[in-house]
């Protein structure tokens, strides 16, 4: 049996929907996380990053 | 992703004693800086070449320099040289700067660049001698293409490296998108150039027809997006808030940008393809991708443009913001009308039209040039540490360039909506208005000479451009100074921040769950971002492309539908050498205006045996996919020595040289045997493959002489091409009224074409 015959019988056609599912599902998710408002402050600090080319920004060491 | 909870926090003595210093590698920027301004002018100057030859067609100097081999050069230089180059240069300092760490191999960074110059210049060399694989925008045959893949993983590695050795914990969004771009454009590159050696400069793609434009498709609209959005869009989240000396107007709303362009962009390709052979559900598909897509490219260009609140009294004055508002401007207009044009309906109107062509130069001539231009522009004085020549010329630049892209936009826009009004304009009779097609070429002359005034005016732009960078880099210092960063390095683990000040993570795995820190965590890991960026990349293309290629009902064959001979074959190789493939369709869509002028739609089956598919994207000459046996064999000679002798209003180029090169029969036994590898069932002509391509040969120059043509033809080139011809669209109808659609293979015996 070929590849092309066993796919063609495999009858997969549900599962290009099940996929777009949980794509549809992760992209809700990090829609859900980024504009949280309990995390504007982070990402406010994040956004400074391209204007300062000597100091980092974002917490390098534990605790800090 | 490994994240300890319980580590004690470090005091700032030990903090201190980690300190690094370390320094910025701008010498490779200023390379690519160079080599972006060095090929804007060659791939521009190109342009403006080929766009004087669509007018005026006694340009084209055979056989190197035709319209057919420059106009892959022209895409060629402007994406890969002029946009690569740009790219690269604004990655290797924007990242640098980013991750607070040099790139994390000079030796990687200069075999980058040497590498990336090599390839560029193997293009320019190749193309015009006509080697080339004829797909859009992957036109290099496979040596350069395996250069590409080594250089590509040096830029990778090289890359990524940088991101492991890095001094931020998070890895701004700017840094998201280059990693992406890396990515897909690898798998792009590779997946779409799978093909079989039949020479030194010779392949042939491993997939055929219908398929192999679906895969041509997907890699040419996600070249679009990998090569000519994400990457600018990393750049624009740089250097806009650089220029604008504030933060992004939203940084949230970038990363959703992000996130949306990646599950989105990679579906949107079969859009490329909508009424031809390709089955219908995935044209859908396509389009409901890119109408989607309107959302997060406007809400991209609007969170850029929003960047200038508070700001916008700088524009006034300051060319470098002026660059930045229409270069966003045009990724608005661009990713608007690429929508557009993606529903069906309007599809049928601006496909294979000029339409196509004014909607790439309006998002590539603003969003990839200027924002190249602004870049530089504000790099200049920081990389040559020393002022910018002339803020007048900028000026100057930024206004010349402006009304070359708008005479050239309206002009060409004016051609598209023309002739593809006239291809669908039926008189009372019901019959074609222009039924003769170079009319519809002939009214549109005009417009290109507009176009020539407006390509011309761009390039004057980047030739003061050009003057004023190199001015600027005359008036460095003796010795640049190279200033020493210190930061801390980057602890093996971490700590994740707080939620808020007063509430720490919770220690819960549904705690983290319904917070989702799990996005914070893929912010600060290059390896686990790169992978999921690889996964929603690959399971789309995975999901959207298998099915066309694995389930047989999605392409059936066609009993009738036979092999070229290989004489045929021969004549196919030089339709793809002199680039006909530029100007000529080979795909009747299933709408009336088309089925009218050239005859049956096109069937997936006819192609199967077409590696690669021909299917072409633009008619600048009529559809030849049912051209076998409408003309005679002299009027083919004659056509090609002069169309204008045959066609007055005629725009291609004489091919004289067909007529006195002889046709290459040692080379064709090779060829065919290619074919035979990848399944085409050649019977007989394996092993005999030149002595049947005399034979047809003969009978062709013997048809030539005893009409007029003159004698001698059998050993000329021409004589292959006209039996490439002759060939096309003849099978199906051999088989009309006994055209079997089935879906078995076809037979394998007794193949070899019928002269």
């Amino acid at each position: 049996m070929s590849l092309t015959q066993l796919m063609s019988g495999a009858n997969l056609d549900g599962y290009a929907q099940v996929a777009l599912v949980l794509f549809l599902f992760a992209f809700v998710l990090i829609l859900w996380r980024v504009f949280s408002p309990r995390f504007r402050a982070q990402y406010a600090k994040d956004a400074l990053m391209p204007l300062d080319d000597e100091h980092p920004q974002t917490p390098r060491t534990p605790g800090e | 992703m490994s994240e300890a909870r319980s580590v004690p926090a470090e005091s700032a003595a030990a903090a201190a004693a980690r300190l690094e210093s370390f320094s910025y590698d701008d010498a490779i920027v200023r390379k690519f800086l160079f080599a972006t301004i060095l090929w804007g002018i060659v791939g521009m100057l190109v342009g403006v070449i080929i766009a004087v030859q669509m007018a005026w067609p006694d340009a084209n100097l055979a056989p190197y320099l035709t319209f057919g081999r420059l106009r892959p050069l022209h895409t060629n230089a402007v994406i890969f040289a002029f946009a690569g180059n740009a790219i690269f240069t604004g990655v290797y300092y924007s990242t640098q700067r980013l991750c607070k760490a040099r790139m994390y191999s000079d030796g990687l960074s200069a075999a980058h660049f040497w590498g990336w110059q090599l390839i560029i210049v193997a293009a320019a060399i190749t193309l015009p001698l006509g080697y080339t694989q004829a797909k859009e925008y992957a036109e290099l045959e496979w040596p350069i293409d395996i250069l590409i893949t080594v250089v590509w993983v040096i830029f990778a590695v090289n890359f990524i490296g940088t991101l492991i050795r890095r001094r931020e914990r998070h890895l701004y969004v700017a840094l998201w998108f280059y990693l992406a771009s890396i990515i897909t454009v690898a798998i792009l590159h590779i997946f779409n150039n799978l093909a079989i050696p039949a020479g030194a400069f010779k392949s042939y793609s491993i997939y055929a027809g219908v398929q192999d434009a679906f895969m041509q498709w997907w890699y040419g609209h996600n070249a679009v997006a990998f090569f000519l959005t994400t990457p600018f869009l990393g750049l624009m989240y740089y250097f806009m808030p650089k220029a604008a000396e504030g933060p992004i107007f939203s940084y949230r709303l970038s990363i959703l940008h992000f996130w949306s362009l990646v599950f989105m962009y990679i579906w949107a390709g079969p859009h490329h393809l909508h009424y031809t052979s390709l089955p219908e559900w995935a044209t859908t598909i396509g389009m409901l991708f890119s109408v989607m897509l309107w959302a997060p490219s406007w809400g991209g260009m609007i969170n850029g443009l929003m960047t200038l609140r508070g700001a916008w009294h700088k524009v006034a004055d300051d060319p470098i913001l002026k660059f930045m508002v229409i270069a966003l401007t045009g990724y608005g207009m661009a990713t608007f009308e690429g929508p557009m044009m993606s529903i069906k309906t309007v599809n049928a109107l601006s496909h294979y039209t000029d339409w196509t062509i004014a909607h790439v130069h309006s998002g590539a001539l603003t969003w990839n040039g200027f924002l190249t231009f602004a870049m530089i522009y504000w790099l200049a004085p920081r990389l040559f540490q020393t002022e910018l020549y002339s803020k007048k010329l900028m000026n100057t630049h930024f206004w010349i360039g402006t009304v070359g892209v708008v005479l050239y936009i309206v002009a060409i826009y004016s051609a598209g909506v023309t002739q593809g009004l006239m291809w669908r304009a039926f008189d009372e009779t019901g019959r074609l208005q222009y039924p003769d097609f170079v009319e519809t070429v002939a009214r549109l002359i005009p417009m290109y000479w507009v176009r020539v005034v407006g390509g011309t005016m761009y390039l004057t732009g980047v030739i003061l451009f050009a003057y004023n960078i190199l001015k600027t880099w005359a008036s460095r210092p003796a010795t640049y100074v190279v200033p020493v960063i210190q930061a801390p390095s980057l602890t093996k683990v971490y700590v994740p921040e707080p939620l808020r000040p007063d509430v720490d993570v919770p220690t819960t795995a549904w705690g983290r769950f319904v917070n989702l820190t799990f996005h914070r965590a893929w912010e600060r890991a290059p390896v686990l971002f790169s992978v999921l960026t690889l996964v929603a990349v690959a399971v789309a293309s995975l999901f959207e492309i298998i099915p066309t290629f694995l389930i047989k009902s999605n392409v059936p064959t066609i009993a009738s539908v036979k092999p070229y001979s290989p004489l045929e074959l021969a004549g196919r190789d030089l339709y793809i050498r002199e680039g006909c493939f530029n100007c000529h369709s080979q795909m009747i869509r299933a709408l009336r205006f088309d089925t009218e002028r050239y005859g049956d739609y096109s069937k997936p089956g006819e192609s199967v045996y077409d590696h690669p598919f021909l299917f072409g994207s633009r008619r600048i000459g009529p559809d030849l996919a049912r051209e076998g046996g409408l003309k005679s064999n002299l009027w083919h000679l004659r056509h090609f020595q002069n169309p204008r002798e045959v066609n007055a209003k005629s725009i291609m180029p004489s091919y004289e040289h067909l007529l006195t090169d002889d046709i290459d029969f040692a080379q064709i036994q090779r060829r065919v045997d290619a074919m035979a590898m990848l399944g085409v069932p050649y019977g007989d002509a394996i092993g005999h493959a030149p002595e049947m391509a005399r034979a047809q040969a003969v009978l062709i120059g013997t048809d030539l002489a005893q009409t007029g043509g003159g004698p001698g033809f059998e050993t000329k080139e021409v004589t292959a091409l006209i039996a490439y011809l002759q060939r096309l669209g003849r099978d199906i109808q051999v088989g009309q009224g006994a055209v079997s659609i089935k879906s078995t293979a076809p037979a394998t015996k007794g193949a070899g074409g019928t002269p």
